[in-house]
């Protein structure tokens, strides 16, 4: 089985937000619901400074906080590693939102359950990228098995020597960044 | 036949009351169907129209929550001096405290029902229908000990009562082993509770090992300061004697726990701001505001000194020992314990976001109104439980009597 991962490159990314509105289109999300989010950062102080935009998405962590809390073990992580939430027997309690350090977990009003990004799965198992990989004008996501060495994904990620966000929690992110 | 009886001749007991009694029984009803038209509201259009957001995805219900375990799991305070250092005065009064216990509880179950997303599903929680997630989710243990503590603050004050009704000895040795456990299970609830925030590693203001100790101690403030209050009103409005004796003793016992808990704080407050890292941000939240946004400041400085003036109460005998000091000071733990580990415990957690933004959270008026609610509800309770076990403790209402009359 395969072990999908992101690589995101910051340096390229333009902040057009296209991987974001893929997102939503692909997924029916309403405005204030996101599996996708973009944080704008300054880097450096005057006069060497520059603008960073950050893609964040659910990390698909290896040790899923959101999947150890969950009272009734409605999220489960899939055979390729993608971190899913089971849609018929999540209560709503939030607790996974709270758990998710990087809180990409958001409710779904009108079904009251707790949603987040699926990797685009039901693409991937088709042969597929998810939305936000194959939309980005200036390729900023690479998609790919992280498990087989001479996968695009994983010579970037050696290549580039990039890291995961907040590594120091040790719940084995899947989502790597290239930040300089 | 004999069932019958009791049940007959204890809704007798329900329905007849003072003037005063209709009227607080009025009111809370009225609360109660304000609450429930309220969520209603909530349950057809869902979560969103709480003041809940993917930011700050637990509020006013999880805060609620929080508190109300807190006065649940001191029915245990009662129950350590009264069996076993055989403190007389206490003895008496233990099964009001588990009668507040258990309403506490079943408050405690509503709020967090409120909270669900999906509360016809759950029964997902129940192991053997559902899939009850244990050991991993610190939720799981919750539900298994508040059920546990449940069960024992109905079956210990149950069995006492259906002996009292019979005009039976009581079996002490039958029972003192649930009253034992009992002990440690108090302890277990608020610890648990406290763990649910506390395991959360991407939550510094609630990931410190001082959390389960904090709301142990604040838990020891703010139930006995109602337990006293009630008391009042108990023998007040009943034959039930509660000697004054009992009740300087809890203030005391509140003191003993107040100092405790003002000292953790104190001690949370130089680690933070001492060693002044990124994790100090969400208490500078809390308590000066960050990036321009602190709505929670006025209320947490209320706290604090409410805190500190109930301490300064309790600690002088003079004023411990009147009663017009003694329910304020009571009052203003209340109020102050209510915030300090209500919404100033859960609200912060959120602020900011681990990858830095800021989100305010304000409570909607749905919000408040299923909130009072839940707590007229939890009341009313209350109110009816004491209005049949008083009588059977005090030995007005028994099976002999019954008969004879």
């Amino acid at each position: 089985m395969p072990r999908y991962g992101i690589a995101i490159d910051t340096t390229k990314c333009i902040g057009c937000h296209a991987c974001r509105v893929a997102c939503q289109n692909q997924n029916d999300l309403p405005v204030h619901e996101e599996f996708n989010r973009i944080v704008e950062r300054e880097r450096g102080v005057f006069p060497s400074f520059s603008k960073e935009f950050v893609p964040l998405q659910c990390n698909h962590c290896k040790d899923a906080p959101c999947e150890r809390v969950c009272p009734t073990g409605a999220t489960y992580t899939s055979d390729e590693g993608v971190v899913l939430v089971n849609t018929k027997t999540c209560v709503g309690c939030k607790y996974c939102i709270e758990a998710c350090p990087y809180k990409m977990r958001t409710m779904d009003h009108g079904k009251g359950i707790v949603v987040k990004c699926r990797m685009c799965i039901e693409l991937v198992r088709e042969g597929g990228t998810p939305a936000c990989v194959s939309t980005c004008p200036t390729q900023v996501r690479i998609f790919g098995d992280l498990d087989d060495p001479t996968s695009e994904i994983s010579r970037f990620i050696a290549e580039h020597r990039a890291q995961p966000l907040r590594a120091d929690l040790n719940t084995g992110p899947r989502i790597y960044y290239k930040r300089s | 036949m004999e069932r019958s009886g009791f049940i007959s001749s204890a809704v007798k007991r329900l329905v007849t009351g003072p003037p005063l009694y209709y009227a607080w029984v009025l009111a809370l009803l009225v609360t109660a169907v304000v609450g429930v038209i309220a969520y209603t509201a909530q349950l057809k259009q869902g979560l969103v129209v709480t003041g809940m957001t993917s930011f700050v995805s637990w509020g006013l219900y999880i805060g609620n929550f929080t508190f109300l375990v807190g006065v649940a799991a001191a029915a245990v305070l009662l129950i350590i001096p009264a069996y076993l250092y055989e403190f007389g005065p206490i003895k008496e009064i233990v099964i009001v405290g588990e009668a507040l216990a258990v309403s506490a509880l079943m408050m405690c179950m509503m709020f967090v029902t409120a909270d669900l997303g999906r509360p016809d599903r759950i029964w997902h929680l129940i192991p053997g229908l559902g899939i009850l997630n244990l050991p991993s989710s610190m939720l799981g243990w919750d539900i298994v000990v508040l059920n546990g503590y449940l069960f024992l603050n109905l079956f210990i004050p149950g069995y006492i009562l259906v002996r009292a009704y019979q005009v039976k000895e009581v079996n002490m040795k039958f029972i003192l082993p649930f009253i034992l456990l009992s002990i440690p299970w108090a302890v277990s609830i608020h610890t648990v509770t406290a763990f649910i925030y506390n395991g959360l590693a991407a939550r510094p203001f609630w990931n410190a090992s001082i959390l389960a100790p904090r709301f142990l101690a604040s838990a020891f403030c703010s139930g006995p300061a109602l337990i006293i209050l009630l008391f009042q009103v108990v023998r007040k409005y009943s034959k039930f004697h509660v000697k004054d004796e009992a009740l300087f003793k809890l203030a005391e016992i509140v003191a003993v726990a107040m100092a405790v808990n003002l000292f953790l704080a104190a001690a949370e407050f130089f680690k933070e701001l001492y060693s002044d890292t990124h994790h100090l941000a969400p208490l500078e939240y809390l308590y000066w505001g960050f990036h321009g946004k602190g709505s929670l400041v006025p209320w947490v400085w209320t706290a604090m000194a409410f805190n500190i003036a109930a301490f300064v109460i309790f600690l002088i005998p003079k004023t411990r020992k009147n009663f017009v000091t003694l329910n304020l000071g009571a009052v203003l733990i209340i109020c102050g314990i209510w915030i300090e580990k209500g919404m100033g415990l859960i609200i912060p957690g959120f602020i900011p976001s681990p990858l830095g933004r800021v989100w305010e959270y304000v409570p909607t008026t749905i919000e408040v109104l299923v909130s009072m609610g839940i707590w007229a509800i939890g009341l009313l309770i209350l109110t009816l439980i004491l209005k049949i076990i008083i009588p059977i403790e005090t030995g007005e209402f028994t099976r002999a009597g019954r008969v004879a009359a």
